[in-house]
C-alpha cells in the first residue's frame, strides 16, 4: 500500500467522492436549466418546428455546435479570464462548476431537442387541432411526451459531465479525477488511481442503472408486457376472468 | 356552416411549387356528414385541414358559421377550432396519458376545472363504450378502441363540427363498421356536423349524405351520395364507385345499358319481366346491389340484342321507373 493511500484514508477517498457527485449534481443540474430552454427552442425553430424561424434556429444551433466542438481541456484554458470575471476565481470547484455548465449546456441542448424530435408530429397537429397554443403544447405535449427520452439523455449527459469533472485537477479542483492525477500519478501511487478508476465505475454504474429504470418505469408505452398488449375487443373479456 | 371558397395551396419546393389545391369551393351544411373522396395525393388531407387551418391556404377563404377563419388572429383561431373536433389516421393519442387522461386534454387546454373534466371524461368513455378502459394506456388498446378514445376525446368541448381525416383507413372492415355506426350516432343524437375524408367507397356509402369527389387537387363532382353513386359522372367517380362496372363495360359488343334501381324497383324482379313482356334477351354482364342510408339501391350492366329490339326496351325500363344509361 503507498504512502498516499494511507495518507488519504478513507476520509479522503469519501471527499473526493462527495467532490466529484457535488461537480457533476450541481453542473449538470444548472446545465439544464440553460440547455433545456435552448433545445426546446432549437425544436421548435426547426423548419418543421411550431413556429419555424429559420435564421434564429441558425444563429442558435452554430453557437452550439461551436461550444460542443471545442475539446474541453481547451475550454478551460480558454474560460479561465472568463471564469475570473463572472465567477470570482479561476480556480477550485467554485471555476470547474462554471466551466463545466458551460461546455454541459450545448450539449444538453442537441440532448433535448433529438428527444423532442422523437415526438410524433401527429399528436402536435391533434393538440394544435384541439386549440392548443405554442406553449401549451410545449408544457403538455412535447415534456411529457418525451419524458422516457429525455431522462436517457439526463443520465448520458451526467455521465458526460462526470468524466469531463475528473479534469478539475487542472484548475486545483478537487474530485476523484484530481486526486488520481494531480496527486497519484506524480508519487507513482497505483493503488490510489486504481481505487479511483474503480468509484468512479462505481458511481457512473449507479447514476446509469437508477436513471435507465427510472426512465422504463415513466414508459407508458412499454407498460403491458408484450403479449396482452395486442389483446382486441373480445379477448378482454378472458383476461378479466382469468384474474379473477 | 363550413364554407371554403377558391381554396387554392400551393407548396414552394425546390423543383418549383406543388399545387395540392386547386380553386376547391364547397359547402358543408349543419346536421350532415359530408364525404370527400379521392384517390391518394389527390388533396384530401390538405383540403380537411384548410377547414381548421392547420393548413393555410395559399389564396381563398374559409368561413365557419360566417366567420372568416382566414382573417382573424391566433387567439380567435385557437378559440374556434375547440368548436371544431379532429380524428386521424393514427389516432395520434399521447402515448404518456391513459384514456381519460386523453380525453380530458382538450378540457384542460381550455381551462376546464379537474373535477368538471373528470366528469367530462366519464361521460365520454360511456358514449364510446369503454368505461373500462380509463386507466388503459394507448399501448394497451386495439386500433378500434384508440379510435373510440379519440373520438371521445375529440368531442370533449361540445364540438359542433368533428373532422374525420381517414379514421378508418387503418382499421378492419368489422372494426370500421363499428366506427362508422358510432360516427353516425354522434352526427344523429349530438347533432354534430361530420366531415369524413376517406378513399373508400364503403364509408361514404355507410354514412354520408353529400359527397364531393376530389381527383388531382380538384372537386370533379359533388352531390348527395345516391345521386353521385346512381349516375357518376367523372371517371375518377366512376372507378371509386364501381371499378367492376368500368371493366365489364369495356368488353362485348352491342348496345350496352347501365340501369340503376332503388327503392322498390330494386325489389322485384325486372329483367325477368323485360324477358317475358318483350320478348327479348339481355345478357347481364354486371350487377350488385348496395345499401345506402337504408335504401337498396342496384347497378346492372346489360347488353341488348343488336336486332332493333332497343326501343322496346327503352319503353320497357320506363315504363317500370327504372332509371338508366347508354354505356359505349
Amino acid at each position: 500500500m503507498s504512502r498516499l493511500f494511507i495518507q488519504l484514508g478513507a476520509e479522503g477517498f469519501l471527499l473526493g467522492v462527495l467532490e466529484t457527485l457535488y461537480m457533476t449534481v450541481v453542473s449538470t443540474a444548472a446545465a439544464y436549466v440553460i440547455g433545456l430552454p435552448v433545445g426546446v427552442l432549437l425544436r421548435i425553430t426547426d423548419k418543421d418546428g411550431l413556429r419555424p424561424m429559420p435564421w434564429l434556429n441558425r444563429i442558435v444551433g452554430f453557437l452550439v455546435n461551436i461550444l460542443r466542438s471545442i475539446p474541453f481541456i481547451i475550454l478551460i484554458v480558454a474560460l479561465i479570464p472568463v471564469s475570473r470575471a463572472i465567477v470570482g476565481t479561476s480556480i477550485g470547484n467554485g471555476a470547474m462548476i462554471f466551466m463545466l455548465i458551460v461546455a454541459a449546456a450545448p450539449y444538453v441542448a442537441r440532448m433535448v431537442e433529438s428527444s423532442l424530435k422523437e415526438v410524433d408530429g401527429g399528436v402536435i397537429e391533434a393538440a394544435r387541432s384541439m386549440g392548443a397554443g405554442t406553449f401549451t403544447i410545449i408544457w403538455k405535449v412535447y415534456l411529457p411526451e418525451a419524458r422516457p427520452s429525455l431522462i436517457v439523455g439526463a443520465v448520458i449527459s451526467t455521465v458526460t459531465v462526470l468524466g469531463y469533472s475528473a479534469m478539475a485537477g487542472t484548475i486545483a479542483g478537487g474530485g476523484l479525477g484530481a486526486i488520481a492525477v494531480t496527486q497519484a500519478r506524480p508519487s507513482n501511487a497505483e493503488d490510489v488511481i486504481w481505487l479511483c478508476v474503480a468509484l468512479i465505475v462505481i458511481i457512473v454504474q449507479v447514476i446509469q442503472e437508477l436513471g435507465m429504470l427510472l426512465a422504463r418505469k415513466t414508459d407508458r408505452r412499454l407498460r403491458s408486457g408484450g403479449r396482452k398488449k395486442k389483446s382486441s375487443d373480445g379477448a378482454d373479456l378472458k383476461t378479466t376472468e382469468t384474474n379473477s | 356552416m363550413i364554407e371554403l371558397r377558391h381554396i387554392t395551396k400551393e407548396y414552394a419546393s425546390k423543383e418549383g411549387t406543388t399545387l395540392a389545391l386547386d380553386d376547391v369551393s364547397l359547402t358543408v351544411n349543419d346536421g350532415e356528414i359530408f364525404g370527400i373522396i379521392g384517390l391518394s395525393g389527390a388533396g384530401k388531407s390538405t383540403l380537411v385541414r384548410c377547414i381548421n387551418l392547420l393548413e393555410r391556404p395559399t389564396h381563398g377563404k374559409v368561413c365557419i358559421d360566417g366567420e372568416e377563419l382566414t382573417a382573424i388572429g391566433k387567439k380567435r383561431l385557437h378559440v374556434i377550432r375547440r368548436n371544431v373536433g379532429m380524428i386521424f389516421q393514427s389516432f395520434n393519442l399521447l402515448e404518456q396519458r391513459t384514456a381519460e387522461g386523453n380525453i380530458r386534454f382538450p378540457l384542460e387546454i381550455a381551462g376546464v376545472r379537474r373535477r368538471a373534466a373528470e366528469a367530462r371524461a366519464k361521460e365520454l368513455l360511456e358514449l364510446v363504450g369503454l368505461t373500462e378502459k380509463a386507466k388503459s394506456y394507448p399501448s394497451q388498446l386495439s386500433g378500434g378502441q384508440k379510435q373510440r378514445i379519440a373520438i371521445a376525446r375529440a368531442l370533449a368541448l361540445n364540438p359542433k363540427y368533428l373532422l374525420c381525416d381517414e379514421a378508418t383507413s387503418a382499421l378492419d372492415p368489422a372494426t370500421t363498421d363499428s366506427i362508422l355506426q358510432l360516427l353516425r350516432r354522434i352526427n344523429r343524437e349530438l347533432g354534430v356536423t361530420i366531415v369524413v375524408i376517406t378513399h373508400e367507397m364503403r364509408v361514404v356509402e355507410r354514412v354520408c349524405d353529400r359527397v364531393a369527389v376530389l381527383d388531382s387537387s380538384k372537386i370533379v363532382e359533388e352531390g348527395a351520395v345516391s345521386d353521385v353513386f346512381s349516375f357518376p359522372q367523372s371517371e375518377i367517380a366512376k372507378q371509386l364507385i364501381i371499378p367492376e362496372l368500368i371493366r365489364s363495360a369495356e368488353g362485348g359488343g352491342g348496345k350496352k345499358l347501365r340501369l340503376v334501381f332503388h327503392g322498390e324497383t330494386a325489389d322485384s324482379p325486372i329483367i325477368s319481366k323485360l324477358a317475358i313482356e318483350c320478348g327479348v334477351a339481355v345478357d347481364i354482364l354486371y350487377a350488385d346491389t348496395k345499401r345506402i342510408d337504408g335504401k337498396t339501391f342496384g347497378h346492372m350492366v346489360i347488353s341488348l340484342p343488336q336486332d332493333g329490339e332497343e326501343e322496346k326496351v327503352r319503353r320497357f325500363l320506363e315504363q317500370h321507373q327504372v332509371s338508366f344509361k347508354e354505356e359505349v
